[in-house]
């Protein structure tokens, strides 16, 4: 299987950003940690298998391996693929629903 | 763990994989039995019981799929996986944290490994506790069917009858809203495993009024029924005597209103089954019994009760001698334009993982606590001829309405189940792993073709059944009194409500007995 090799950036070495955490990672540690972002992560696999968005994205990634042929198809390929895609046909219920979660996680975990 | 099953086929492993396990076998696989956790629901991630959360060696980024080396542990971002591999030479082969798969560096691609797979099912079962009773049930297609006696009965046809109408045909009398019983009864007579079985004689009535002395016996009325039908005389069939026998033995059931074809079909069987059970003085469970009514409908459902804190599993084993499927209106995925209701939808539905609301907690054996749960059906055991029925009618208790669901559903010809079976359902459950499932059930095949169909239509309290029956590749509808050919597209178009499908193997040898030419066979 023929393959460009993607160059990925070479990494800045001077983005250390100190060693301050960011507010979005401080978050995103006590998720974790609490157990919640796994709990949150099982409730969105949920509400997607339901509106039919899973299968959604299994079709497009069928067709475009039906189209390019099975052998011819890496993981990253279909990843490049659906990620613009899934990330725009999210349905905002679902939106909503989670966005309500992590409030009320917040609001707890801020005490 | 059991041999690699046969009808599955595992992908080649890349050339990269290939040289890593010559190069170092197990050892990777190994090391990461004790860094693999199970969430309850089955994802299997990569835990190297670090206190802090995995990052990027060159970027420091925890989002996205992040990778672990199965060399040196070190970790990269999708981003710059391909830094590392090139940084350290035979680093090639990672595992993707998150859903424990193996992705080769070079190839840029995930790859498989049966070995690994092994691995990760077996940290996956650990992880939820031993403790499942799994009773191997095996189809016993020990049937007697004495072909040569049913030839014999084919030859001697009645010369008024229609000669390219196949053996069997014959229209059925409404004896007063009775097409519930008319619509049943062409499907069953028609089903191969009964219809043999009756044509064949196995239950002798001259011997069974002898023996028994009964004055009714709903085989023995069934066994005339199929005399009556196949004697070659087309004149419509009254069933009087067998809506007398059916009364007697659901005398809660019998008048003239309008019964629902289902209930009748689960009372029929349910008669031929005390019947047999009498006479036999047996009382083995559903799934070992012989009567022709198991025979030929018993199959096995398996039903997944897990706790989503632990993931103990509890898995009981039901008999079933159909499958009631609810109609997948709700969930018509966004790709479906059409709004299309299909068979497989609606089966995909019954097999799908349900979590029971908070308000029904069950109790965890693992927990010893009231936990929330998650129920899944598949079926461990497919039947000889395959029921299944459509559920259009609602019956609110609160409300106390009833109300039909017209919803138009299109089915197959061809059904292949595997995708709802037992092994396919517990194998996606693991992630599609390629592994062997102890109660995979090669002996019994999953296709099966359609042979009668039947559909209502009208209103619920006044609809009308008919039964369209595929005899030698052709469709014939029966209504009431009348039969005539139709068009596939015709049966394609109806509201379907039960359907009878065959296991492939037995459809065409059942076809090949009763072609009135003997020449034609081939589809």
């Amino acid at each position: 299987m023929k393959h460009s090799v993607n160059r990925p950036p070479t990494p800045d070495g001077a983005e250390d950003q100190g060693n301050e955490p960011t507010l979005q990672e401080i978050i995103n540690i006590k998720l974790i940690e609490s157990g919640e972002k796994e709990r949150l992560m099982e409730l969105l696999r949920e509400r997607l298998i339901e509106c039919g968005w899973k299968d959604e994205m299994k079709a497009l990634c069928r067709s475009y391996v039906k189209k390019k042929g099975r052998n011819n198809v890496t993981v990253d390929d279909l990843v490049h693929l659906i990620t613009p895609k899934g990330r725009a046909s999210v349905p905002d219920f679902v939106k909503a629903e989670l966005l309500q979660r992590i409030r009320s996680f917040l609001m707890s975990a801020a005490l | 763990m059991c041999l690699r099953s046969s009808s599955y086929t595992s992908p080649k492993p890349c050339k990269h994989l290939a040289d890593y396990k010559l190069r170092h076998a197990f050892d990777g696989y190994d090391s990461l039995q004790n860094c693999l956790k199970t969430t309850p629901i089955g994802r299997t991630r990569v835990d190297n019981h670090n206190t802090k959360i995995p990052r990027c060696n060159f970027c420091n980024g925890y989002l996205g799929r992040l990778y672990i080396c199965l060399m040196c542990s070190s970790i990269s971002c999708s981003t710059h996986i391909l830094l590392h591999t090139q940084s350290k030479s035979g680093h090639d082969v990672a595992i993707d944290i998150e859903r424990s798969e193996l992705y080769c560096c070079l190839c840029c691609d995930q790859v498989y490994d049966p070995d690994f797979d092994k691995v990760v099912v077996s940290e996956q079962i650990k992880g939820s506790c031993p403790g499942r009773s799994n009773k191997r049930r095996r189809l016993d297609s020990g049937m007697e069917l004495d072909l040569k006696k049913s030839k014999r009965l084919i030859a001697m046809r009645d010369g008024r009858a229609k000669s390219c109408y196949p053996l069997g045909l014959r229209g059925l009398n409404n004896l007063g809203n009775t097409c519930f019983m008319n619509s049943v009864l062409q499907a069953l007579l028609h089903a191969p495993p009964l219809r043999n079985y009756f044509l064949s004689d196995h239950h002798n009535r001259d011997e069974c009024k002898r023996r028994y002395g009964e004055k009714l016996c709903l085989l023995c009325e069934i066994g005339a029924l199929v005399s009556a039908m196949f004697s070659g005389d087309r004149s419509p069939y009254s069933p009087a005597q067998f809506l007398y026998s059916w009364w007697q033995h659901s005398s809660n059931l019998a008048s003239y209103e309008e019964q629902d074809a289902h209930e009748f079909f689960i009372s029929v069987l349910d008669g031929i089954h005390e019947k047999e059970s009498k006479v036999r003085n047996s009382s083995k469970d559903d799934g070992d019994c012989q009567c022709i009514a198991h025979r030929a409908f018993s199959g096995s459902l398996r039903s997944d009760v897990t706790c989503t804190i632990c993931g103990f599993t509890s898995t009981t084993y039901d008999p079933c001698v159909d499958v009631s499927l609810n109609l997948d209106t709700v969930n018509l995925s966004a790709a479906e334009k059409t709004g299309l209701s299909t068979l497989s939808g609606c089966l995909n539905l019954f097999t799908r993982a349900e979590r029971l609301g908070s308000d029904s907690k069950l109790h965890c054996q693992n927990c010893q606590e009231l936990r929330d749960t998650s129920k899944q059906l598949s079926i461990s055991r497919l039947p000889l001829v395959l029921c299944l029925h459509i559920k259009r009618f609602e019956h609110s208790l609160i409300r106390k309405t009833s109300r039909k669901i017209d919803q138009y559903l299109q089915f197959p010809f061809a059904l292949d189940m595997t995708p709802y079976l037992s092994s396919s359902i517990v194998r996606s459950r693991f992630g599609n792993r390629i592994f062997a499932f102890e109660c995979e059930n090669s002996d019994s095949s999953a296709e099966y073709e359609i042979f009668a169909v039947i559909a209502h239509s009208g209103m619920l309290e006044s609809g009308h059944y008919v039964t369209y029956l595929h005899v030698n590749n052709q469709w014939y509808k029966c209504d009431d009194a009348w039969i005539c050919e139709v068009d596939e597209g015709i049966v394609r178009a109806s509201q379907c409500y039960m359907l009878f499908y065959v296991q492939k193997l037995l459809y065409y040898k059942a076809n090949k007995d009763l072609s009135c030419n003997a020449s034609v066979e081939s589809r």
